[in-house]
């Protein structure tokens, strides 16, 4: 299905954003410029997908505006209530988890679901910084073969969206974001590569343990990049929570081999 | 060194099985099973006095030679009659179950032994892919995110959902947490790289069945190298060896009875119709196989299959110094025996086990 390329103004920003699908609205918060993957193709098959390029990501000009991670969210939720009235599910995914996060504590009333694809606001990992893109883009697999089917980043966006990040203190840990999980009340699912080395082992349980309608879903041999590593195991959870939320537990295929 | 029995609970009239697997049922007389089970659990017993470390349970099928399909199941009632020994699953053959299954029955064993458990991580023999038929080229995918979800399942105290390859469970939360923790001992057997690397860069024991000194050094050199590299040093108990074992008072019994037995022309352990076996063997690695291409064999003998040598053969003395190259070349720390060979009677196996206890254990301890 083709994604149709737009924009939306909030707090001064000129956001893009792709569109497609028809449905209950989706929006969609990736962690860099636009990327027609599985998952977004997925989701526009079932519904309104809105995908918007953070500012200070992608192909967008360098975002020297926004001072917090809660301020950045602010700006996306202004957006959002531009391009839909009705209440949303909402998935971020790394850097965009974080925004996410923090615009779920913002907006409650209209965030209807959300939903957390590596996040890595809470008990980041330690991680060495990458100096090239390059080997920023390694690091976030599980198999070199899979890093290598995809193109890394430029270097010019890599800086610009490593400057944002270190800014925001993305990759730091978000203890005002950790003291505030309990005030998050929609279903919530938070996806997480096994092998993801950006946040500690112990990070998916903080998460289940402190919001109330938490599940957490853990991806066998993905790392950072699920989608780079196992898009079906990714578009799976995602696309069944978005329809089912916290009932996506129930087993609905069949066992039945002869009738 | 520690020495551990490898309990196979097997049928007492084994000696007189057809040369086939699986093993018909209609060779097991219940009372005589019942009768097996008994004379297991006392060998169980009487290793546990005699001072053994370990008693090992593992998971084969269809067949009275090695009696406990459901090893957890045999290693329960066994729990309860020995009080103080390790129960080891050594193991639990892991394509073949549900992996949160296994790690329920790890978890509940653990407690009900009050944290005598040692977890033990097995493919299987080929014959076995063909139990609950599963497909022999996913064996070894199966075994490694088994693996990975097992040590989740058994140290994650918040429920979580698992998206594999091969298992998908939404919610997975395993009752009781084991008592052991983090986690009770768990030993990787293998005799595959990246099974053994696997093991290595987990920080988990390794176990290697059947082969000669030399062959099992090739594999705990690299298990010791890959242990390095991932930044530790394997204990003492982390190496485990499972060897076959005849012991007499002398040699010069054990090698009459060895000749016995190579006289009486034993069939293979595990023997398989020939194109079944090199059908699963085509299958583990993903070639076609032609059945046409293989000559039909009679009904009945024509099968294949390793007929297993004795690992471990003689007098007290002589065993102990065959299980010290083990421990002194390969870094073996714990040494798992079968005392119930083919042709050796319940009562036999009892005499077995105490002199072994009493002549040999005592010059384990010193192998430091």
């Amino acid at each position: 299905m083709p994604f149709q390329e737009k924009r939306v103004k909030a707090d001064g920003f000129s956001i893009r954003y792709w569109e497609a699908g028809q449905g209950r609205p989706v929006v969609m918060l990736d962690p860099t410029g636009w990327q027609d993957t599985p998952l977004h193709q997925a989701l526009a098959e079932k519904y309104r997908v809105f995908a918007l390029e953070l500012p200070g990501t992608g192909d967008s000009p360098a975002n020297t505006v926004s001072g917090s991670i809660a301020e950045l969210a602010g700006t996306v939720a202004k957006a959002a209530a531009s391009l839909t009235s009705e209440r949303y599910t909402l998935i971020g995914s790394s850097f965009g988890a974080s925004v996410a996060l923090w615009q779920t504590l913002l907006v409650p009333e209209v965030v209807e679901a959300l939903i957390l694809v590596s996040p890595k606001a809470i008990r980041p990992q330690q991680v060495p910084a990458a100096a090239t893109a390059a080997d920023g883009h390694r690091m976030q697999f599980a198999h070199e073969e899979n890093a290598q089917k995809q193109s890394p980043l430029s270097q010019d966006v890599y800086d610009k969206e490593s400057d944002l990040a270190q800014r925001l203190g993305i990759g730091v840990h978000d203890s005002e974001a950790e003291s505030k999980l309990g005030d998050i009340h929609c279903p919530t699912l938070a996806v997480f590569g096994q092998e993801d080395h950006f946040v500690t082992p112990e990070a998916p349980r903080v998460y289940r343990e402190k919001i109330s309608n938490c599940n957490i879903a853990l991806v066998y041999d993905a790392g950072h990049c699920i989608l780079g590593d196992r898009s079906d195991a990714l578009v799976n959870a995602v696309v069944d929570y978005a329809e089912h939320w916290e009932t996506f537990i129930i087993g609905h295929q069949s066992g039945l081999i002869n009738p | 060194m520690k020495a551990s029995m490898f309990a196979g609970m097997g049928y007492s009239q084994r000696a007189t099985f057809p040369s086939t697997w699986p093993v018909s049922p209609v060779h097991a007389d219940p009372e005589t099973s019942v009768q097996s089970y008994r004379e297991g659990m006392e060998e169980c017993e009487l290793a546990e006095d005699m001072g053994f470390d370990w008693l090992s349970f593992s998971e084969h099928h269809y067949s009275g030679r090695i009696a406990t399909g459901t090893p957890a199941v045999a290693a329960a009632a066994v729990a309860e009659r020995c009080k103080n020994i390790k129960i080891a699953l050594l193991g639990h053959l892991l394509p073949l179950n549900n992996p949160v299954r296994v790690a329920e029955e790890l978890a509940l064993l653990d407690n009900l032994s009050n944290g005598r458990v040692v977890a033990g991580f097995l493919r299987g023999t080929p014959n076995e892919d063909q139990v609950y038929t599963m497909n022999p080229a996913e064996g070894r995918g199966r075994l490694l995110e088994s693996m990975d979800l097992i040590l989740k399942a058994l140290t994650e105290p918040e429920p979580f959902s698992w998206e594999g390859r091969y298992y998908q469970y939404r919610t997975v939360a395993v009752w009781p947490r084991v008592v052991q923790q983090p986690l009770p001992q768990v030993v990787v057997g293998t005799r595959s790289d990246d099974t053994v690397r696997y093991a290595a860069e987990h920080r988990l024991g390794l176990g290697v069945s059947f082969l000669p000194v030399e062959e099992t050094a090739k594999i705990t050199d690299k298990y010791h190298a890959w242990c390095a590299e991932a930044g530790w040093t394997p204990g003492p108990d982390d190496i485990v060896y499972r060897g076959s074992l005849y012991l007499a008072e002398t040699d010069e019994l054990a090698n009459e009875w060895y000749q016995g037995l190579m006289a009486s022309r034993p069939g293979p352990n595990i023997p398989l119709r020939r194109t079944v076996a090199e059908a699963i063997q085509a299958a583990r690695v993903g070639n076609v196989f032609d059945l046409r291409g293989v000559v039909a064999g009679s009904p009945e003998g024509d099968v294949v299959g390793n007929s297993l040598g004795i690992n471990f053969l003689g007098g007290p003395d002589t065993v102990a110094k065959q299980i010290k190259e083990f421990h002194d070349r390969c870094g073996v720390g714990v040494i798992d025996m079968p005392f119930q060979q083919n042709k050796v009677d319940h009562k036999a196996v009892l005499k077995e086990i105490e002199l072994f206890g009493k002549e040999v254990i005592p010059q384990l301890r010193e192998f430091k």
